[in-house]
Order: structure tokens, then C-alpha cells, then sequence
């Protein structure tokens, strides 16, 4: 038994928060990030392939991708992208998908069926001396019908975000 | 319909009242009498966070009494830690490209 944990703040909500410098421009790491062509070099863990990657880099725009295991099994995720500022900040939807691009639970790859269908990713770039500073959000989207907790909630943890970043 | 620990936590009651009840067995009226939201909403809440299996209700004569059952937190951390390391793996390869693009050039 965990009787001690707090159970509210960030890491209880499911929502990840990581920040990496990068020693290259801010116009370079955007494009690597946002130019199939360069995502396909870098997408994925150590020693997998990203043999397919479509986006339609727009607002309301879906995007597929595959990482390949070493091993050769695929995993394909898709998303749509909710905004786009250049050179600033992404936000897209992420979810697993079938080569086909629909959306499939996590189950489909042998993950437990308590992980949540969706995520929304926030990527913000920032200029910081010669490289970038480069902040991920992600977080589980609640699930069902009635979207309690969507909407203005993860809007106002946005605006917290980009406040922080200021 | 199915509901699961994501959902349930997503919800600033929900988290408020887990945190209320990680380390007190309280009955139904207890946990509304905490907050400003009506009791059939109180009621709804933990409705939900009984489906997620958060919160344990245990009827005693005409007491409710909620129970919150913390150790289903485990598969956020669980979830959160995955997530953690692949995007630390992503983001050390972005790093070694554009280290790489920029030496090319």
C-alpha cells in the first residue's frame, strides 16, 4: 500500500514534462521535427527505423507514422494537429493506429487497456544563447462521452505552460 | 461504460476528493460536506471513481462509507515512466541528427 502518496499534482494526472536543450538553431530543430523527410531520421527509440512518415502539416492536418523494432515489428501512431505556431509550438493529438491510420487502443500492441486512447502532445521551441530549449508536454486525454476535464482545463495548463516559458 | 484511472483523475474534484480519502475512511455525506459542489455531484464523482477502481463504497446500515484505493495510481506512474523513457530515446536521437546535419554541413 502507497497510504503516503499524494495523489493530485502532475505526474498523478497522467501528464509527462520534459525539457532538452539542443546545441543547433531553432530554425533546424524545427524543421527535423516538422519535415517528414528529416522526422523519418530520427523517430523512435535506439536502433529503430521510421520507415513511413505522412504528415499534413496543418491545423486540423492528420499525421502517420511507423517505428520499426530491430526485430522488425511495426508500430504505427497517428494524430491530428490541434496548432501550429512557426517556430514556436506544435500541439498534436497521438494515438495508436493500425497501418491503415486508425486509431486502435493500446491492446492492439500487447500494452494494458488502462492507457488512454489518446494523448495531446505540446512541443514548444525556444531560442536559448547559440541552441534551443525544447519543452514536451504530454498527457492523457480523458476518455468517453461526456469530456469532463477536457477543454478548459487542458487549456489553461497550455497557457500555464507557455507562462512558464516566458 | 468503461471508465479507467486517467479519466478518473483528469477531474480536480475527483483528484481532491482521492486525496481526502488516502488516508481516511469517510462516508458519502463527510466527503460532500468538503466541497462546494452539490451532493448528487459529489455522488456522480465517486460513482465514477468506484468504476475506475480508485475508490472502494461499502454500505453499512444506511451509511455509504468510500474507501480510496490508492495503489491503482500505480499504472499512471507505470504509464508516465514508459512514456518518460520513450521520449528521452527520441529526443537522444534528434540530438545525434542534428548534431549530424550540422557537421555535413
Amino acid at each position: 500500500m502507497i497510504r503516503d502518496t499524494e495523489p493530485t499534482g502532475m505526474s498523478a494526472r497522467g501528464d509527462l514534462l520534459i525539457t532538452r536543450m539542443f546545441d543547433a538553431p531553432r530554425e533546424l530543430v524545427w524543421q527535423a521535427w516538422t519535415d517528414p523527410k528529416h522526422f523519418k531520421r530520427w523517430w523512435g527509440p535506439k536502433d529503430y527505423t521510421c520507415p513511413v512518415c505522412e504528415m499534413d502539416f496543418r491545423v486540423g492536418g492528420k499525421y502517420l507514422n511507423c517505428m520499426r523494432s530491430p526485430k522488425g515489428k511495426d508500430y504505427w501512431s497517428t494524430g491530428v494537429f490541434r496548432e501550429i505556431i512557426l517556430m514556436e509550438r506544435i500541439v498534436f493529438t497521438d494515438c495508436f493506429a493500425d497501418e491503415q491510420g486508425n486509431a486502435v487502443p493500446a491492446t492492439y500492441y500487447g500494452m494494458s487497456a488502462d492507457f488512454p486512447l489518446e494523448m495531446l502532445v505540446t512541443v514548444t521551441f525556444e531560442e536559448s544563447g547559440n541552441g534551443t530549449r525544447l519543452t514536451l508536454k504530454h498527457e492523457g486525454l480523458p476518455g468517453g462521452s461526456e469530456g469532463e476535464g477536457a477543454g478548459q482545463g487542458w487549456n489553461q495548463s497550455f497557457d500555464k505552460l507557455a507562462e512558464s516559458l516566458k | 461504460m468503461r471508465r479507467d484511472v486517467f479519466q478518473a483523475i483528469a477531474d480536480p474534484n475527483r483528484r481532491a476528493i482521492i486525496g481526502l480519502l488516502s488516508n481516511q475512511k469517510l462516508t458519502l455525506s463527510d466527503v460532500a460536506e468538503h466541497f462546494a459542489i452539490s451532493r448528487p455531484a459529489v455522488s456522480k464523482h465517486i460513482k465514477i471513481l468506484a468504476e475506475s477502481g480508485l475508490v472502494v463504497v461499502r454500505q453499512k446500515g444506511r451509511q455509504r462509507y468510500c474507501e480510496a484505493r490508492l495503489e491503482k495510481l500505480n499504472e499512471v506512474s507505470e504509464w508516465v515512466q514508459q512514456n518518460q523513457k520513450q521520449w528521452k530515446e527520441r529526443l537522444d536521437r534528434l540530438d545525434e541528427y542534428l548534431t549530424e546535419l550540422q557537421s555535413a554541413a
